[in-house]
């Protein structure tokens, strides 16, 4: 069989693996850290963004309509290639990092704060009433239960992430997509090299996504 | 009697009319005559060779050598269709039938002949160097651990990377997807070094860069045609065959300010190049990681 799909095609493709799993784990690697930024940014934004305080609030706003209303291609291009010009240096995993955890802290910080006002108002007279601060009312009754509401979104932000992390490809990220880009173009084989990136992004973000609808589910028989 | 007299000459009839047409045109070749317009992938960031104008015309001497080619098939030179591709695109538009042709400063390699026919070279360039005046780098000796920015689907890195090892040199590879994204690296401070070939570095010079005197693996180009598409590719190689032997591919890269090229050199990498294709047919080993 010739094509692009040959015997020989595949058969090149896994004799050269290790280079595709290097890819793999450093995507993982990226993706796991941004993703710790990620709810780090959507909590601390998610709960000023329940407060009055004009100032914080506007600022939070224009961050978020800026980082979710531009390509993430174009906010990647310009750490890469305009910061070095003001004299910031990130390496490529800063970027992939910052870049990936600016852009989806943005949606996280919706979910959070939409999962906060999703708890009864209730809950915070009741905790108010039996003594507790403001602080201690988020972090010991509403954030409890506001989690349970916010996971399954986040879930999918968390999918999204991942998938994201091919964007890095346009900057030499060396992740995943960078390797089947560089791979499949040196011999020209990419039958099988965009099937198997393919997959692999899919072995990681299948079982979040399913994870995310078994969350909602159970939230929803809950509620 | 007149029953296989009637045969015979349906028989006749019908050999008169198939003989001719298999003897002229192969199945493919046909197809674009019927078609009526020949279809090529052509470069539109690669000034002299494929070059996009703003206004959406195509320029460049790939572009003159796919007239030819529409000319030579179909006896109209603007018969012709061109679609922009990358170094990423050209080969899924090949395979899915999309493009008849591409003519898009596509390196011959041996391992590549095994995924595509390739015609015989109608250009040879060879790798530079662009490096910014500010660098301060003078020489490839000046590269020596510092990282060269090369363009995904090119050849550029294998070739500089046995030059370093040769030299025992250390360098760091970067691989970009599109000449401008290059561009951007080397004047962001990103690479120290923009490489790929001369042809089309000379399109990226300006006041702040500077090309280095370094010459590195000649590069020849080809037309590349679908695997197994023997038809279309006679035909192109009498073409450039033709165009070589009289002159008028001389005058071309004349046109287009290039610098001239020997056919003679040419020819005996394209021999060495088919000779080595065919050898990794026979025993297929596994390319290495770059």
């Amino acid at each position: 069989m010739t094509g692009p799909f040959s015997q020989q095609n595949w058969q090149t493709w896994f004799s050269d693996w290790t280079f595709f799993a290097d890819g793999f784990l450093r995507t993982i690697y990226i993706s796991l850290l941004a993703l710790m930024f990620t709810f780090l940014i959507g909590i601390i934004a998610g709960i000023l963004l329940c407060g009055n305080n004009r100032i914080i609030l506007s600022l939070l706003k224009g961050y978020m309509s800026f980082f979710q209303n531009t390509p993430l291609v174009i906010q990647i291009f310009i750490y890469y290639n305009v910061l070095p010009k003001i004299g910031v240096l990130l390496s490529v995993e800063a970027i992939g990092v910052l870049g990936l955890a600016l852009y989806t802290g943005a949606y996280a910080a919706d979910i959070v704060h939409s999962a906060i006002k999703a708890v009864p108002t209730g809950q915070m007279e009741a905790a108010s009433s039996q003594g507790f601060s403001y602080l201690q009312t988020m972090f010991f009754v509403i954030l409890p239960q506001a989690i349970k509401i916010g996971l399954p979104p986040m879930t999918n932000q968390a999918v999204n992430l991942i998938k994201n992390s091919s964007v890095l490809a346009v900057i030499a990220g060396g992740e995943l997509m960078y390797r089947a880009d560089v791979w499949s173009g040196s011999n020209l084989i990419y039958g099988p090299t965009f099937v198997m990136t393919g997959v692999l992004y899919l072995v990681i973000c299948l079982p979040i996504s399913l994870l995310a609808r078994w969350l909602e589910k159970r939230s929803v028989r809950n509620v | 009697m007149r029953k296989l007299l009637s045969i015979a000459v349906v028989l006749l009839l019908t050999l008169t009319v198939f003989i001719p047409a298999i003897a002229e045109d192969a199945a493919e070749v046909a197809a674009i005559k019927e078609r009526g317009k020949l279809l090529v992938g052509v470069k539109a960031d690669v000034p002299s060779f494929g070059y996009q104008e703003l206004g959406g015309e195509f320029e460049g001497l790939e572009i003159d050598l796919a007239h030819k080619l529409a000319e030579a098939i179909l006896g109209d030179p603007n018969a012709v269709e061109f679609t922009a591709v990358t170094a990423k695109t050209r080969g899924p538009l090949l395979d899915t039938g999309e493009l008849d042709a591409i003519i898009a400063t596509f390196t011959i390699k041996a391992d590549r002949i095994l995924q595509y026919e390739f015609s015989k070279p109608y250009y040879v360039d060879a790798i530079g160097l662009l490096v910014t005046k500010a660098s301060g780098i003078a020489s490839f000796a000046d590269l020596d651990g510092k990282t060269i920015g090369v363009a995904q689907s090119a050849t550029t890195r294998d070739a500089l990377q046995a030059a370093a090892d040769a030299a025992g040199y250390s360098m760091e590879f970067a691989e970009f997807p599109t000449y401008p994204d290059l561009k951007a690296a080397l004047d962001s401070g990103r690479i120290d070094c923009f490489s790929v070939d001369k042809a089309i570095l000379m399109g990226y010079l300006d006041d702040t860069t500077v090309l280095l005197p370094d010459s590195f693996a000649a590069q020849p180009y080809g037309v590349a045609v679908k695997k197994g598409n023997l038809g279309l590719l006679a035909v192109v190689d009498e073409l450039i065959m033709a165009s070589r032997a009289n002159g008028s591919m001389d005058e071309l890269v004349v046109k287009w300010n290039l610098p001239t090229v020997d056919w003679s050199v040419v020819d005996q990498y394209g021999i060495d190049l088919w000779a080595e294709a065919e050898e990794l047919a026979a025993n297929p080993t596994p390319t290495p990681a770059s």
